[in-house]
Formats: structure tokens, sequence, C-alpha cells
């Protein structure tokens, strides 16, 4: 009851548009009819005859259309199919209803008399297919600028909270002070340290621009950050970094890992005195690729939210709206608590929905 | 006669940098140890009684700032404090404002133009610290800036509503304590105990929160995990050891005024 009065609202709510577009298709036939084809009576009766046509045309496609899929879309070929057993019924009923119009009310049996009646045929279906896939282009193009639009603005924050939060200040200059020490003592190993940080500098910056980045390269600039941390914190920091070979070209959108890496350096392992480890690890978990971002520090506020949707956590909850946006409702972002101590967060998203793009 | 240095720095090469380059413009400095972390650090000054501190402000255990405090707090009364300089690599706790004081700062990386000021301005105060006037002024004035950075790294509060009541859960039911009865909060490990004349209930909120939500005429801090309501207080009383402690009308315990807070207790 509730789904067929749902059903009928739509169709009403999309009735004065689709029936502007009818009107100037109807048009556009009659002109064609007229003088491009030379048949019929004239250009006002050709006209009525359209007009009667497309319209029932369009009350009998659509209605059908909402009566079987509703909302959705509609499955291609059922409504293709549907349109061709549509579209001569159209014909008949709206000649059927101008013959009335015109006063000369006439049976069935009479009107397949009508001269070229398969050529009037054949151009109410072509008729009706160009108007359905125009309508289907327009809807398609609709989502898609509605969908790229989020994206967008999700991009935007997401660079936005970059450049505040990712070349953090503090790492920044630790860095640079530890570099400055080691020039003098240990030129070999500030060597080293300098090619890390300008690595992590250059995708860091060059991956807040670009849209998608693959796991591999993510896991180099992960392995660079992690590399320089090790340089300052010492025997507090061990790390390993685990991606199988067949992942390595997995498409990502950039800052979902490094983000998480960073909160587990930054909140886990750096507070505690003795340090710990960071463990990442990808793997495909039948249809799902599983991120996990494990370390061994300071563990979760047992009294903090942070997986509800009302989380404070901002960096957590751009990481979350945007898997949302990129990936849909299926790809999520978990934290939890890592047994003996410290903190794990997980990452799921579909493989479909990654390769997708 | 050499001075003695402290430094606490978490980073290894960090520290033994910053001791290199004391030790290069400043001979007669001598280094007593290295702290790795904010717990060490208040030990380890403690127990070797350093004339200078560099204490880095991000530090895992507790903060610089933290460990200074809580150093003050410990610190025999009858000794002048010892010199405190803070490192940090990033400013964000606005200590550009004692750049001609007590308490002195420098950035990392450190540059040896700067280090030299802190240096000229470190020997300035040792030597002005040898008359014990001058050591008790020098002392007062690196608390008072102690707890004015404290209260500056302090979250502000977009608009503190009053605390009227507060609600603790007992067992299972909810007790409703009016505020007026408190008579003192004192923050322990994760909680806060609040205790009336006759019952103790542990509630789950930092001080920090608590104050802004207090009014500061009714309630005192008198120590980094005490507040008191200062009508429960009988009197302040002066230790041999030089501690000041509150004596309480409905409590039986005294409680200990730490060196941050005990200039609220001088007589007019």
């Amino acid at each position: 009851m509730t789904l067929s009065a749902s059903r009928l609202q739509l169709f009403f709510q999309g009735l004065p548009r689709s029936l502007l577009q009818t009107l100037i298709i109807n048009l556009l036939c009659a002109l064609l009819v007229t003088y491009l084809m030379h048949v019929g009576a004239g250009f006002g009766e050709n006209l009525l005859f359209s007009m009667c046509i497309g319209l029932v045309a369009m009350l009998l496609i659509n209605g059908a259309r909402l009566l079987l899929w509703g909302e959705d879309n509609p499955h291609e070929i059922g409504f293709l199919l549907m349109v061709a057993i549509l579209a001569p019924l159209s014909f008949f009923i709206g000649s059927l209803i101008a013959l009335a119009l015109q006063g000369h009310p006439t049976p069935l049996s009479a009107l397949r008399q009508t001269p070229n009646i398969t050529g009037f045929i054949v151009l109410t279906l072509l008729a009706c297919v160009g108007a359905t896939l125009f309508y289907w282009n327009r809807q398609k193009m609709a989502s898609l600028q509605a969908r790229n639009a989020v994206i967008e603005k999700q991009a935007v924050m997401a660079q936005l909270q970059m450049l505040q939060a990712q070349i953090e200040p503090h790492m920044l200059f630790n860095t640079l002070a530890t570099l400055q020490t080691l020039i003098s003592s240990e030129p070999l190993r500030a060597q080293h340290m300098l090619d890390q940080l300008i690595h992590y500098l250059r995708a860091t910056l060059s991956t807040s621009r670009s849209e998608q980045t693959t796991l591999g390269q993510e896991f180099q600039l992960i392995e660079a950050y992690l590399g320089l941390m090790s340089l300052r914190m010492g025997l507090r920091l061990t790390y390993a970094l685990h991606l199988p070979d067949e992942l390595q070209q997995t498409p990502i959108a950039p800052m979902l890992l490094q983000p998480l890496i960073e909160n587990a350096i930054r909140h886990g392992l750096e507070p505690k005195i003795g340090g710990g480890d960071c463990t990442v690890r990808v793997t495909q978990q039948q249809s799902m690729l599983v991120i996990s971002v494990i370390d061994t520090g300071m563990g979760l506020d047992s009294d903090a939210a942070y997986n509800k949707p009302t989380s404070t956590h901002l960096g957590l909850e751009n990481i979350r709206s945007r898997i949302d946006a990129l990936y849909g409702s299926l790809a999520e972002l978990t934290l939890t608590h890592n047994i003996p101590s410290g903190a794990m967060a997980q990452i799921t998203i579909p493989m479909r929905a990654l390769l997708a793009d | 006669m050499p001075i003695r240095i402290l430094i606490a720095e978490d980073e290894a090469l960090l520290a033994r940098a910053l001791a290199d380059s004391l030790q290069r413009l400043w001979p007669q400095m001598q280094l007593a140890a290295i702290a790795s972390n904010g717990i060490e650090a208040v030990t380890l000054a403690l127990a070797l009684q350093p004339d200078v501190l560099f204490f880095d402000i991000k530090m895992p255990g507790q903060s610089g700032l933290d460990a200074a405090c809580e150093l003050a707090d410990q610190w025999p009364s009858d000794q002048a404090l010892p010199l405190l300089v803070f490192v940090t690599a990033y400013d964000n706790y606005a200590i550009q404002a004692f750049e001609q004081a007590a308490v002195d700062y420098v950035l990392k990386p450190i540059n040896d133009e700067r280090l030299r000021q802190t240096i000229t301005r470190l020997q300035l105060h040792l030597q002005s610290r040898a008359t014990a006037a001058n050591a008790e002024q020098l002392s007062a004035h690196t608390m008072t800036q102690l707890r004015a950075l404290t209260l500056d790294a302090a979250p502000v509060p977009m608009a503190p509503e009053r605390l009227r009541t507060i609600r603790a859960t007992v067992g299972n039911q909810i007790r409703l304590i009016p505020i007026d009865e408190v008579i003192y909060f004192a923050a322990t490990d994760k909680y806060l105990n609040v205790v009336t004349a006759d019952s103790e209930v542990l509630i789950r909120t930092s001080l920090k929160e608590l104050l802004m939500q207090l009014d500061a005429q009714q309630f005192w801090q008198i120590h980094r995990g005490t507040i008191v309501q200062i009508k429960a207080v009988r009197s302040a009383q002066r230790e041999p050891n030089g501690k000041l402690i509150l004596n309480l009308y409905q409590r039986p315990e005294k409680l200990a005024v730490s060196r941050l807070f005990a200039h609220l207790f001088k007589p007019h």
C-alpha cells in the first residue's frame, strides 16, 4: 500500500519535467513527418497525432518503469524490451484518441488500413528509445556530478588538513635538529636521513595533489616516515611493513594510511617511555582489502568514542568520511584495543570499489 | 666552580648534541646527567641537584612543563631552584614572552648564537644568585612564570558553565553532592577524589577540566593535584622542613601546598 503510494508520488513528481521533454520531442516528430517525410494530411493534424501518441507513450513507459523498478535504475535489457512493446501500443492508443478528438472515432481494425503504418510505428519506437536514452544520460550525469562534488569537497578538506597536520612542525624541526647534529659527526647517516626526509616531503606534498596513488607508493612513503622516526627514537621504535606483491599496484586514495601511522607514532609510541612497535599489514580477505596499523603504545582512552559517528576525533572522522565518499558505505575504519597493549586501526574496503575507478 | 647541568631530552642524538654545544660554548659547564623522559628528569634533578636544567617540552612520561612544576613542588625549600631553560622544536606555548626572564627557552634546531645568549643570561643569574636574597627572588620569579605557563597551556574554555552539583556513581546509584559541601578535590591516577565532611567518592574528570567550572574565589588550587574550598581551611602552617600545609575544619587530614601556590598564603 505505502509502496504503491510512494511510487505514485514519484510518478507525479517527475511528471512536469517529462511532460516538457515529451512535448518537445512530439513537436520534432510532427515537423519530421510533415516536412521531411511528406506524409499525412498536414502539419496541424500530424502535430495532433504526434502529441497524442507521444503523451500516451510517456505515461505508459514512465508508469511501467516506476511500477516495475521503482526509484532504482531499471534493468537495461528489460527496459528496452518494455519500450519495444509499449511504443507500438502507444501508437495505436494515441492514434485512436487523436481520431476521436478530430470527431471521427474509428475502430482499431480500420486503423490498420492506415498507409505507412510500419513507418509510423518505427518512428514512434525510435522516438521512445531516443527519449529514454536522453533521459537516462541526464540522470547519470546528475548523479555523477553530485558524487564528484562530494569527493572534490573531501579532497579539499583533506588537503587542508594535510597542510596543517601532515607535515607537523614538531616532526619537521626535530628531524632537522637531528640532521644538524649528524652532519658533522656522522655524515653518512646524515646523508641517508636527508634522503628519507626528501622522499617523505616529496611524497607527502605530491600525493596531496594527486587523486590516486598505489598501495606500493603509499608503503614507500610510510617507510620513509618510519625510517626518520626510528633514527630519532632509536631503540624506542621498531617497525614492520607487510604488503603482498600482488597488492602493490592496487590503487588507493592518498592520505588514508599515513595519518593512521602518524597517529600510532604521535599518540601511541612517542609518549610511551619504553616506546614500542608499529606494524602495518595489508591483506586481502575474500572480497575485502584490509589495512591494519597496529602499535604497542599508550593504547586508547577507554572512555572515548572513537568509532561512533559523533566521534570528536577530527582526523579519524576525516578519513571516515573520505572512504565513505570514495568507496561507499561498505568501506569502514575501526579503532580497537590491541592485546596486550596499544591500539589497532583497521580500514576495510571492498576490492570492487577500489578497482572501479 | 663547575656549573652542573641536567639535560632532559628523549631523543638521544639531540641530547648529546646539546651537551656538546654547551661544552663547546661554556667550558665551565659540567654535564650532570641526561634524562630521557619527564619522570626521570624529576628524579635525576632531585638526586643530583644541578644548577641549570635544560628541559625538552615534549617528552614521554610527562611534558617538560609538568616535570618542572613537579620539581618545584618537591625541591627542598631551603635551596634555590635550579635555573630553567625549556627546549622545544616548535613553539606552541608562547614561550617568547619569557625571552628576558628567569625561565628561558631555546628552539630546536639549536643555533649557536641563540645558545650563547642563553648562556650569558644564565651566567648573570648564577652570579646574582650568590646572595641569598637574590636567590629567593629568582626562585619566586621562576614560580610566577611556571604558573603562568601552566595556565597558558590549559585549553581555553568556550563558555564555562558553573558547576553546582557533582554527580558521582556509587554502586548502582548516582550520588548528588552540592558543590558547597565539597571540602577538597584530590587527583589520583585517572580519577578525582571528591571529599566532603563525611564521604569520599571518585569521579572521572581531570583537575584542569574541573577547575574551569569552579568559582575561583571559592575554590583554590593549592597543588598540581589538589583544589580546596577555602572556607573549609582552618589555618596554614609551615612545617620544620619548610613545607606549607593546610589544616581543615571538618577533616583530620592535612593538605600540602605546593611551592607553586605558596604565594596564596603569604600574610598581608
